[in-house]
């Protein structure tokens, strides 16, 4: 877990080492334990890492970090939780290793495998690996884009980081505000990728990988793992008891994502997800002795009494934080500037994750994805109910005649297909409210950049089958990856605290896919929970924010479009 | 002591359940009498402390009339040889429980059963995940009796028969059942494209699902090199399995997985689930190598690994499934479940 950065200079000049420097340096927060840069005899590729020492703690870990026959190096941001199976099975064919890192496991794959090696990898990674036969950068990205990349190509120089602030901060790359990207933000609320707020910076794509040379620059992009393509593969009868099959396969994933050489604990909010995940990491906490759990409270609103109970019961050590509007306020400008792009969430991940890190821990286990993956949200009811509504005839006149909100005027317009209907099931601001706020130019040519209905279409592509595979699709992709992934990064790693998440795994997705449509996910994960957990109504990740900054009305109850503005300002 | 076995076949029986049955016999040294529901092929080999009650195979109404037979003898133990005969097995039996017909949710008196006993630990945490069922469980996994098997030279007429004369050889063996489609054929046929052109893939087996494995394998262009036996006699299977590079199987519905055991008996390296109980076949990864069958990128890359091993050997950790083991735990397991009367 860190911040990485790699410059390969495929056709321009030599790469500047202060660049680099300052690029890696921005990161250090991401990662405190150690740091490195490594640039190559010819000036031609640099790269730098700031680490965050999970698995194996020892200097044998540091980045970049070499292969024992020199020819490989890597920079890699992320966790293999199955790096001990992979690295057994490398040392069957003759491999030695001189590190016990996951990093390590990684350069002797490549060597193995090259590209199909991302198909092994179970866990949550970006990384660049220099190949210094080949002369060419392979660079790859985890299958929901739990760990963030960004690139500015220039078409001479490509440079890499886990952070756009950190490669604005280099120097080298132009600060220039992408009109795409700011109409994404006000449209959604977070920055869709692959746009960012800034011009010349793209996100790589979650999922994605590819390489880069001297001869052909940025190679074509792979796509090794699309979440709407799982649903549509899904194929074979349960054999297993649905709710039986999902807590054994849930079970494993925690018991993957409990890997790790320093304490783990958990982010526990007394909702089904996160109670469920403690739960089952108790079971395995007799290796991972003691398992920590972190909650937070709020004068204005609490779910400590239900958290602290339930954490005795579970035998975990418990930790309720409580958190004031004083030192909200006094956080704030801390949180704008490591904030990496606009955002209306992550606040709640900032003061949990100041939490752990007050107790010494470094690992927490987040529920988030439950929704996702059990369609626990009301987007998996609404979307299909308006698309089948918006195809009657004269649907667009009887919504407006039967709502007077805003959004029901656009259902007619919106509301026939999936991409629409979800467009407006998650809008913040809609299309004609952006002339307002960002201006005639810049709200035009953002909504032509964009293009807001083909970029949510490609979440569906291929066709995912069914009614619940296209708004998991859709809110796994678009929303997740976007907004809750993105914010649990920038906000943890502000912290020096690695977030894992047993519910965001591309394996657990491929196994469960062909029940999820038919069963009752949540029910079945929270069902050895006690009632008082179980029955109570969903709440969000809720921090009290419209109390806090006294928020002006906005025609919203959180009053998150006016703290959209309020960030914005910040940005612009 | 006396015990009543109520099994659905055992003696003259095919598949693994009966093979299950017949073992669980030669292993006790209890009198005990065995009522099958069917008998398929010639009765052989009944041990003699073993009374085979084969009048009722003819139907149910001779079951019926056999079970009430057997109650007036008043058994010391009744054994369930499965799930669906729970019904009509009479005082507090000791049930046994082999794979699917247990992982889901269904009407079982469960909870007249003094003890349950699992060919695997899979198998008996989905019962009880499903059932709630706290009562004792045993854990009593498939035996293999090594001299049957062994590594053996190639046989030629085999080799000829289903052109294998230079080719790599992956197997499976077993059912092709359209229903269930749990084996993993589909699976193995996919990746298969990726591998090198003198790979092939041999499928043994009869069932209703060959036309349609046949169809996908042509779509996936590799028609002419998924090879299918069809049904095979009982005698040909040793040397079958002898034709092997890799045992591949990225089931999905196996309790335990016997067929691991004879791969592994004649040698042949092995590929299971990590899903089902393949897992526990392989004992969690010391005896071979475990793949997540919805992952086509592991199960290529465990072939590739093994194929390029090359290697041929039993594996010593076999022994854990000899049929001397089978012979202790099963006299453990009755007289640790023969002396709990007192359950109701």
């Amino acid at each position: 877990m860190c911040g990485i950065t790699a410059i390969f200079a495929y056709r321009g000049d030599a790469v500047r080492p202060e660049e680099l420097e300052a690029i890696t340096a921005r990161m250090i927060p991401r990662g405190p334990d150690a740091g490195g840069t490594w640039i190559s005899p010819d000036g031609r590729v640099g790269l730098g890492s700031r680490r965050l020492a999970i698995i194996d703690l020892s200097a044998e870990g540091t980045q970049p970090m070499w292969d024992t026959r020199r020819e490989l190096v890597i920079v890699f941001n992320g966790e293999i939780y199955n790096y001990a199976e992979l690295r057994a099975s490398l040392e069957r064919g003759g491999v030695r290793f001189h590190s016990h890192t996951d990093t390590e496991v990684l350069l002797e794959l490549y060597r193995r495998d090259g590209e199909r090696m991302l198909g092994l990898l179970r866990g949550m990674y970006a990384f660049a690996i220099w190949d210094t036969r080949a002369r060419r950068m392979f660079v790859a990205r985890d299958p929901y884009g739990i760990k963030p990349l960004y690139f500015a190509d220039d078409g001479r120089t490509i440079r890499m980081a886990s952070e756009v602030k950190a490669l604005l901060a280099g120097g080298g790359v132009s600060g220039a505000l992408d009109p795409a990207g700011a109409a994404g933000f006000f449209l959604t609320g977070s920055v869709p990728e692959p746009f960012t707020i800034r011009r010349e910076v793209r996100a790589m794509e979650a999922g994605t990988a590819f390489f880069v040379d001297a001869e052909r620059g940025r190679g074509n992009v792979q796509r090794h793992f699309s979440i709407a393509r799982v649903f549509r593969d899904a194929t074979g009868d349960a054999l297993v008891d649905p709710a039986v099959f999902v807590r054994e396969r849930v079970d494993e994933s925690v018991r993957h994502h409990l890997v790790s050489d320093v304490p783990v604990g958990v982010f526990l909010s007394a909702g089904i997800d996160s109670s469920a995940l403690t739960q089952i990491a108790s079971t395995h906490a007799s290796k991972h002795a003691p398992l920590h759990t972190f909650t937070l409270s709020f004068p204005e609103f609490s779910e400590a009494p239900l958290a602290e109970r339930f954490a005795r019961e579970t035998g975990t050590v418990q930790t309720t934080r409580n958190v004031t509007r004083e030192e909200f306020l006094a956080d704030l400008p801390r949180i704008f500037e490591r904030m990496d792009q606009p955002t209306i969430d992550g606040v709640n991940t900032w003061f949990i994750s100041k939490a752990v890190h007050e107790q010494g821990v470094k690992v927490a286990l987040s529920g988030v994805g439950g929704d996702e993956l059990f369609g626990g949200y009301p987007s998996f009811m609404n979307i299909p109910k308006m698309v089948r509504f918006a195809r009657l005839p004269f649907a667009s006149r009887a919504a407006s005649l039967l709502s007077r909100h805003p959004k029901a005027r656009l259902t007619g317009r919106y509301g026939r297909s999936y991409a629409g209907a979800y467009f407006l099931q998650r809008g913040l601001f809609l299309p004609d409210e952006l002339p307002e706020i960002l201006g005639e130019d810049v709200s035009r040519e953002g909504l032509e950049r964009l293009s807001p209905l083909a970029h949510i279409t490609t979440a569906l592509a291929p066709d995912p089958g069914t009614r619940f595979g296209r708004v998991a699709a859709l809110e796994a992709a678009l929303y997740m990856r976007n907004q809750l992934l993105r914010d649990a990064d920038w906000a943890s790693m502000a912290h020096s605290v690695e977030v894992r998440t047993p519910l965001v795994d591309a394996w657990l997705l491929r196994q469960l896919a062909p029940l999820l449509p038919n069963v009752r996910g949540k029910e079945v994960l929270g069902a050895a929970l006690p009632d008082y957990l179980r029955t109570r109504p969903k709440t969000g990740f809720f921090v009290p924010m419209k109390e806090w900054l006294d928020l002006p009305p906005d025609g919203t109850t959180t009053r998150m479009r006016s703290w959209a503005r309020r960030v914005w300002e910040t940005f612009a | 002591m006396n015990v009543l076995f109520l099994v659905t076949d055992a003696y003259g029986g095919h598949g693994g359940i009966a093979l299950f049955n017949r073992e669980l016999c030669g292993a006790l040294d209890h009198r005990i009498t065995v009522i099958p529901r069917v008998i398929r092929g010639a009765v052989r080999d009944v041990p003699p402390n073993v009374t085979f009650i084969a009048e009722a195979a003819k139907g149910p109404i001779s079951y019926m009339r056999a079970v009430a037979a057997a109650r007036r003898a008043k058994p010391d133990l009744v054994i369930c040889g499965h799930i669906n005969l729970l019904p009509v097995a009479f005082g507090n039996p000791l049930l046994v429980v082999h794979g699917i017909e247990a992982w889901k949710r269904r009407r079982a008196p469960l909870e007249k059963c003094r003890g349950i006993v699992s060919v695997s630990a899979l198998t008996r945490d989905r019962l009880a995940g499903w059932s709630g069922y706290a009562g004792p469980t045993y854990v009593l996994p498939n035996a293999v009796h090594f001299e049957d098997y062994g590594i053996r030279e190639k046989r030629l007429d085999l080799v000829e028969r289903y052109k294998l004369d230079g080719k790599r050889v992956l197997l499976t063996v077993g059912r092709l059942d359209s229903a269930e489609r749990s084996k993993g054929f589909d699976e193995v046929m996919e990746v298969l494209r990726e591998l090198p052109e003198d790979v092939v893939y041999l499928i043994a087996g009869g069932g209703n699902d060959g036309t349609r494995l046949q169809a996908r394998a042509r779509e996936l262009g590799v028609g002419a090199r998924v090879v299918f036996t069809g049904l095979f006699p009982d005698e040909e299977k040793r040397d079958l399995y002898n034709l092997a590079d890799a045992y591949v199987m990225p089931s999905r519905g196996e309790g335990f997985g016997f067929v691991f055991l004879e791969a592994m008996a004649c040698g042949v390296p092995v590929i299971g689930s990590k899903l089902d109980g393949g897992r526990e076949a392989l004992l969690d990864g010391k005896l071979g190598l475990l793949v997540d069958p919805t992952n086509p990128a592991e199960i290529r890359a465990a072939i590739v690994e093994t194929l390029a091993r090359g290697e041929r050997r039993v594996p010593e950790g076999l022994d854990y499934f000899s049929f001397g083991k089978f012979v202790e735990r099963s006299r453990a397991i009755l007289s640790s479940a023969g002396m709990d009367r007192t359950r109701s």
